[in-house]
Formats: C-alpha cells, sequence, structure tokens
C-alpha cells in the first residue's frame, strides 16, 4: 500500500515537472536587465607597421598551370614543355626490338582550364624549342625559336564551330566540358610538327603563344598526355607502333617583362607570387575584454589590379604560426582565412573581413599578431595587385574593428 | 538504513529525481531588472492559507520559534508549477515554470530544544528576455536580436534552533547563508552575418549571511502571537573570483496571530515589513499581509486564504503591487508518517504598465519517520 501511494507521489511529481518557458519579449528599460550589450565601433589608423613584400614563393615551374598571355603593356606570357622520348630502338615484340625510323605523327591532350569566353579569336600557335630548355630558360633565350618555328597554330573558335567541334582536316578535336568550365584540346601534331629524332632519344620541346582580338590570358593544365605514332622497322619492314602515352618531363612557362623588383608598396599575386607582411600591433583592452564581432582590413590599391579580366583573384588573409620574416610559416585553416576577391582593372578601396583572424588572436595572446597576404592561388595567373604601404599616411591600411564590451554580468 | 535516514534520502532526492530546478521561486517579470524575486519562505500549508500560517508552521522557514513544538524528526518539501501570463502594452506572454524552492527537516535534540535545517529561495533569478531592435554601425541600419537570460537562484541556507520558555513561550534563532548561482548569457545575433553574433557568458556567484529571531506567545487558550525579526547584510556577486556587486540586503519584522477556536478550525493572519528600499536605486520598501484559515480534521482538511502586498523591485516611482488568493488542502498517509499537501494560487501582479497573472499549483510531501 505505501509503495503503490509513493509511486502515486512521484508520478504527480513528474507529471509536473519539466515545464519550463521563461523566454519573454523585452519591454526595455522597464522589464529588461540594467547591463546592456554594448558595441563599440572603432577604425584604427595606426595600429599597422613593419609591412613588406616578398617574392618568389611559387614559381613558374611549380604553379599548377601553365599560363599563356598576351596583354601589351603588362605581360607576354608563353608555356613551354619537353617531352623525353624512347631512344633510337623500340620493342616490336617479346624477342625483338628494331629501329625508331621516325613518326609518323603525335597527339597532345590539352586542358584549357582557364580562359576569357569573351574573348575572340583564341589561338594557340605551337613552336618547336630546343630540347635543353629548363627551369633556368628565359623568354629572352627563347625568343628566337617563337619567331621563327612555328609548327602549329590552332584558332580555337574556329575548332569550337566546326561540326562535332573536330577539324577533319587538321585532326583536331575539342570537347567542352560545363560542368568543370574546361576545353579540353586533342591536337594533332603531323609528321613534320612532330619530329621524331633518335639522336635526340626522340625527345622534343614545344612552346606556345596565345593571341586573340584582345587581350588574351589562358591557364593550361600540367596535365599533357603525348601520344607518339611511330613507325619502327621490323626486320626490315616499317611497322605501325602506338607507344603508351607519355607525360611531360618538363613544363614551365617564361614571360616578359620579367617581374618588377619590389619596392614600398604591399604587393600581392603575380608570378613568382608575392606576399605581404603586415604587423599590427593589436591594442590589448581589445584583445583582452572584449568580443570582436567584425574586423575589416581596408587597402588601398596603388595603381589598378593589373591582368586580364578574366584573371580576378582572390586574396586571402592568413596569420602565422610565427613571425620570422619573409619565410614565416602561415597557419592554413579555413576557419582562420578571411579573403577579398579582387577584380582585374579595378582600383577600388579592398576591404578584407578579418573577423576569424582577430577573434584567433584573441583566443590565443601568444600568437604573433601578424597578416600574410597572398593570391588564393600563387602563380596561376599574372595578376597583380600593389597597395599603399603604412609609410603612406594618406593611403594607409587601416584596420576597422567591431567589438563588444564585456557584458556587466551580476549587477542588478 | 535507519528510519532517519531513509527519510532523509526520500526528502532530498525525490526532487532531484523529478529534473527540475532546485531552489528557486516563482519567478516574476518584475524581478529583471532588480535582484530577482523574492521566495516564499512558506510550505504548502502555509502558502494554501494565503500564508497566513507561515509565521506559525514549523516547516515554513519564515520563523524559528514554532520549532520548538515539532514533535518528531520530520523533513518536508515542496514543488510548485506556475503558468503565467506577463501582459505588458496589450503583448502577452505566456510563461510557464517548475521549481522545488523548499526543503526543511527538523527534529528533536532534547526534551528543550529542536533544530533545524534546510533550503528555501531567497531570490530567483530565472528569465529570459529578447528584444529585436536596430542600431547603426559602420554607416548603416543593422537590425539585431538580443536575448540576455538568467537562470539560477540565491537560496537561503537557514540552520535553526528552538525551544520553549514555557507553556506560554518558545523563542527561536536562526543562521542564514545565503548562497547560489546564475548562469547568464548575452547574445546578440545581427540579421547581417558580416557581423558575428555576440556571445557571452559568465557564471555568477552569489554570497551572503543573515541572522533572525522569533518569540512565540501563546497568550490565551487557542490564541498565539508570534513576532519575528530578520537582518541580512550584503549580497556580493562575483564572476570569476572578481566581486561585480554588492548590494544591501533588507531588514524585515514581521508579525501574526493565530486563533484556534476549535480543534478542528484555525484563524490565522499575518503581516510583514521588508526594507528592500536599502537595495539601490529601483527597490522599494514593501510592506505585506495574509489572512486564511483551516478547516477540518487532521487527515483531510479544507485551507484557504488571501494575501496582498508590495513588490520590492519595478519600474516607476511606487512599488508594484500584488494580490493572490490559495485554496488547498492535504492528506495524511501510512498513520500519519507522510502528509501530501496540495494547494493552488491564483496571483496578480500590477506595476508600471505590466500585469501579471499566475496560476500555480502547489504539491508538498511531508514524512515523519
Amino acid at each position: 500500500m505505501m509503495v503503490r501511494r509513493a509511486t502515486l507521489i512521484g508520478g504527480v511529481l513528474l507529471a509536473a515537472a519539466c515545464v519550463e518557458q521563461v523566454s519573454a519579449p523585452g519591454h526595455c528599460p522597464s522589464f529588461c536587465p540594467s547591463g546592456q550589450i554594448e558595441i563599440v565601433d572603432t577604425v584604427l589608423r595606426d595600429v599597422i607597421s613593419r609591412d613588406s613584400t616578398f617574392r618568389g614563393y611559387v614559381t613558374a615551374l611549380h604553379s599548377p598551370f601553365l599560363l599563356a598571355a598576351d596583354i601589351p603593356g603588362f605581360v607576354d606570357g608563353r608555356p613551354i614543355v619537353r617531352f623525353n622520348g624512347f631512344g633510337q630502338r623500340f620493342v616490336v615484340s617479346t624477342a625483338d626490338t628494331g629501329a625508331i625510323l621516325g613518326a609518323d605523327s603525335a597527339r597532345l591532350e590539352l586542358t584549357v582550364a582557364r580562359r576569357d569566353t569573351g574573348v575572340h579569336n583564341l589561338t594557340l600557335a605551337f613552336y618547336r624549342l630546343p630540347i635543353t630548355i629548363d627551369s633556368t630558360t628565359t623568354f629572352a633565350d627563347l625568343a628566337g625559336p617563337f619567331t621563327d618555328s612555328l609548327v602549329k597554330r590552332v584558332n580555337l573558335d574556329t575548332l569550337l564551330a566546326r561540326p562535332g567541334r573536330k577539324d577533319t582536316i587538321t585532326g583536331d578535336s575539342a570537347v567542352v566540358d560545363t560542368v568543370n568550365h574546361v576545353l579540353a584540346l586533342s591536337l594533332k601534331f603531323d609528321t613534320t610538327a612532330a619530329r621524331y629524332v633518335g639522336t635526340d632519344s626522340g625527345t622534343v620541346a614545344y612552346g606556345v603563344r596565345v593571341s586573340a582580338d584582345s587581350r588574351a590570358s589562358i591557364a593550361i593544365s600540367k596535365t599533357l598526355p603525348w601520344q607518339w605514332y611511330l613507325r619502327v622497322d621490323s626486320a626490315g619492314t616499317p611497322v605501325a607502333r602506338k607507344p603508351a602515352q607519355l607525360g611531360y618531363a618538363f613544363a614551365s612557362f617564361v614571360s616578359d617583362p620579367p617581374p618588377p623588383p619590389v619596392d614600398s608598396t604591399l604587393a600581392v599575386g603575380g608570378v613568382p607570387s608575392a606576399r605581404s607582411i603586415l604587423r599590427i600591433a593589436f591594442p590589448r583592452f581589445i584583445r583582452d575584454s572584449s568580443q570582436i564581432i567584425r574586423g575589416t582590413l581596408t587597402l588601398v590599391p596603388s595603381a589598378p589590379a593589373q591582368g586580364a579580366p578574366s584573371d580576378s583573384f582572390v586574396v586571402e588573409a592568413h596569420t602565422v604560426f610565427t613571425d620570422v620574416g619573409a619565410k614565416s610559416p602561415i597557419i592554413l585553416d579555413v576557419t582562420r582565412t578571411d579573403t577579398a576577391v579582387i577584380r582585374v582593372g579595378t582600383s577600388d578601396t579592398v576591404q578584407i573581413e578579418v573577423t576569424n583572424l582577430l577573434q584567433f588572436w584573441a583566443s590565443d595572446t601568444t600568437r604573433a599578431t601578424t597578416l600574410v597576404l597572398r593570391a588564393k592561388e600563387e602563380a596561376t595567373s599574372f595578376s597583380l595587385i600593389r597597395f599603399y604601404p603604412s609609410v603612406a599616411p594618406a593611403f594607409r591600411p587601416v584596420l576597422h574593428i567591431t567589438f563588444v564590451r564585456r557584458f556587466p554580468f551580476g549587477q542588478p | 538504513m535507519t528510519r532517519v535516514a531513509r527519510v532523509a534520502v526520500l526528502v532530498l532526492l525525490g526532487p532531484a529525481l523529478t529534473g527540475g530546478a532546485v531552489a528557486a521561486a516563482q519567478d516574476s517579470q518584475f524581478g529583471i531588472r532588480g535582484l530577482g524575486t523574492p521566495g516564499r519562505w512558506e510550505s504548502v500549508r502555509s502558502r494554501s492559507t494565503g500564508g497566513a500560517f507561515a509565521p506559525f508552521d514549523p516547516l515554513s522557514p519564515l520563523t524559528e520559534a514554532p520549532l520548538a513544538d515539532v514533535p518528531q524528526l520530520t523533513a518536508n518539501a515542496m514543488e510548485s508549477a506556475s503558468y503565467r501570463d506577463a501582459d505588458v502594452s496589450g503583448t502577452t506572454s505566456a510563461l510557464r515554470a517548475t521549481r522545488f524552492p523548499l526543503l526543511n527537516v527538523a527534529g528533536r535534540v532534547n526534551r528543550r530544544l529542536v533544530v533545524g535545517a534546510g533550503f528555501t529561495t531567497y531570490l530567483d533569478r530565472t528569465w529570459d528576455v529578447t528584444l529585436r531592435d536596430s542600431t547603426l554601425l559602420r554607416g548603416a541600419l543593422e537590425r539585431y536580436t538580443d536575448e540576455v537570460t538568467s537562470d539560477g537562484s540565491i537560496a537561503d541556507l537557514r540552520l535553526a534552533a528552538a525551544g520553549r520558555l514555557s507553556r506560554r513561550i518558545a523563542l527561536g534563532a536562526g543562521l542564514h547563508l545565503l548562497a547560489g548561482s546564475t548562469r547568464e548569457t548575452a547574445e546578440r545575433r545581427f540579421d547581417d552575418t558580416t557581423f558575428h553574433t555576440v556571445q557571452q557568458l559568465a557564471e555568477v556567484r552569489y554570497s551572503g549571511v543573515g541572522v533572525s529571531g522569533s518569540l512565540l506567545l501563546g497568550v490565551a487558550p487557542g490564541l498565539s502571537v508570534i513576532g519575528w525579526a530578520r537582518a541580512d547584510n550584503r549580497l556580493r556577486a562575483t564572476v570569476a573570483d572578481t566581486t561585480s556587486a554588492e548590494t544591501d540586503l533588507p531588514r524585515m519584522a514581521g508579525g501574526g496571530m493565530l486563533f484556534s477556536p476549535g480543534p478542528s478550525v484555525r484563524f490565522g493572519g499575518s503581516v510583514a515589513w521588508r526594507g528592500w528600499a536599502r537595495a539601490g536605486a529601483g527597490a522599494f520598501d514593501t510592506w505585506s499581509w495574509s489572512a486564511g484559515a483551516e478547516i477540518g480534521s487532521g487527515r483531510m482538511p479544507f485551507r484557504f486564504g488571501a494575501r496582498g502586498g508590495q513588490l520590492p523591485f519595478g519600474p516607476g516611482p511606487t512599488a508594484p503591487t500584488e494580490f493572490a488568493v490559495a485554496v488547498g488542502s492535504g492528506r495524511a498517509f501510512a498513520q500519519g508518517r507522510a502528509l501530501l499537501d496540495v494547494g493552488v494560487e491564483r496571483l496578480e501582479r500590477r506595476g508600471g504598465g505590466l500585469t501579471e497573472r499566475v496560476w500555480t499549483a502547489l504539491v508538498g510531501l511531508t514524512v515523519r519517520p
């Protein structure tokens, strides 16, 4: 009996419990807490100092793309690529090899990863280059071959306009990947353009120039399968052989003029890529006792961003593990990275929301309060922007911070 | 396990097992801007009589002298569930809360001395305020939603002793430790998500001490009067070991009369003054009164009562007022070793343009092993 009654009592208690709804619209100030959320918005004009630019982080050789550009007054970029061959002999059967007599043709699979679809008469011109090209080769070194060694020219607009995007005469074809927004080209090099020279071990090198009605700029993926169609001597009889595809042995690009020297401006982008480092004297009263809800870094370009219109790029602001100057290791964490898009040709003030970084510094006061500005994908375009440095008083970088003071908890 | 231990476990764990908040009383929007909403310090039996019996109820922690009449080890606890409509400027918010505002254990040490210990709610600080507004930031009007919350209360931990000096006079005294905490948050969400959400929180701890005393007189057969007084010092609020506020707490005094013309009829009345104006701006000294009766046998009496008075915190130049009526009953089980008290209270508070109407269901359990 006692147990039943205790159960009854417990049931009543349980049924009455667990009802909680205490949220109500505030009618201030009469029926609101005396403390209020206090927001402060301030522009810090002199907290950025010791800013400088360094160049050479990602070079043309290490770029994921081969950049071809013809932007008068800014840059002339030309990809160069070398394919090593199979040597002088080729395996014709399991027990025999034969001398490679030559090549009927070759085919290059080429992917244009970025192009301006508004540019007309986009044309690729292929030049035979010395097979000695390497990472030390300069634009000037190849001036001759790029003048007199034209082996093939492809007008992409014409090719794309053909039925099936195939040129039955030249053997070229194209596929437009609308999902990945790339253009895949399959280009045939005839026996004249693709000469298999046994004494060179079959090594060939080519350079690419791009041209268009207006400023041309494309990025070619570094996936460049090269397919030889060889003639091999098999017991005195020439036979055709299709060996395995070859990848490039060397791929890079050269450009002219060479990158301008680093000056007092804060440069970001270009090839080799430039980064700018800004040291910020983060005020202690904000860092220690406030919650930052928005921080904006304002940068004034010293000149319009240079490049092709299609080469707008993203500038990232990172912080660093430790500030050791040019080689400061940056923290590659998307939650602590802020970005801004740079439109080529415009000289508008650039504003980068750096709230994540400021909050990171506030949460860990041992961190160096150093910002590194770099292009999101370095050396993937020639685009470059320069900002006024902190030594230019009227246009120096400024930090606009919106923060909240500590709420007066515990006060009646 | 002894009977005493079983009782202690039952009374102490019962409220916790139901999953509600411990040591909190009925909230009020009037308490948001002040220190909080003062607790009632009344058992279900007393509250069902409008609070009129509280000064004479040994299980209501308002006074100590009635403890002298506790015959044996006794423990009680109560639960309240309130359903509150807060009406301001035509906008009504439906609010509800469940609280466990009272737990007491008392027992006789020897023939003359009874001691008791327990807790009740001193100030309730549970509320949640949302606000929609806008502010000019960076040259643009930014709309936002604020939510400021406080969850917790300040408990009054009482250690009391009482004894009968004679058949007509009982004297009691108590030491009160005020302790509690609130988890407070302040959040602002901007419509423009470029501005990150403001989120701040703090654990605020409260502490203070007080003393009280009471004198119970048997004036005549069936007629008793009581007087009591209490003084609390300062309420210290600390955030992260730093004192954020110190607030003077009130002096209090009150008295009551209980008249029992027969064994199954009791009438009571009480009055109390509390000097809350010491707490600072926006606080008022308050008067409160109550009157009620209990009719019926000890196994299942009928109780009713009313009370009125003022609230210590509110906007404007005068203190908000309140008025309540209550009814209730009780039932003894297990040869009188267990008592279940139930009650319902209807309360209305007014002041500063706010009207609160509250239904409160009360359940109390008393165990005498």
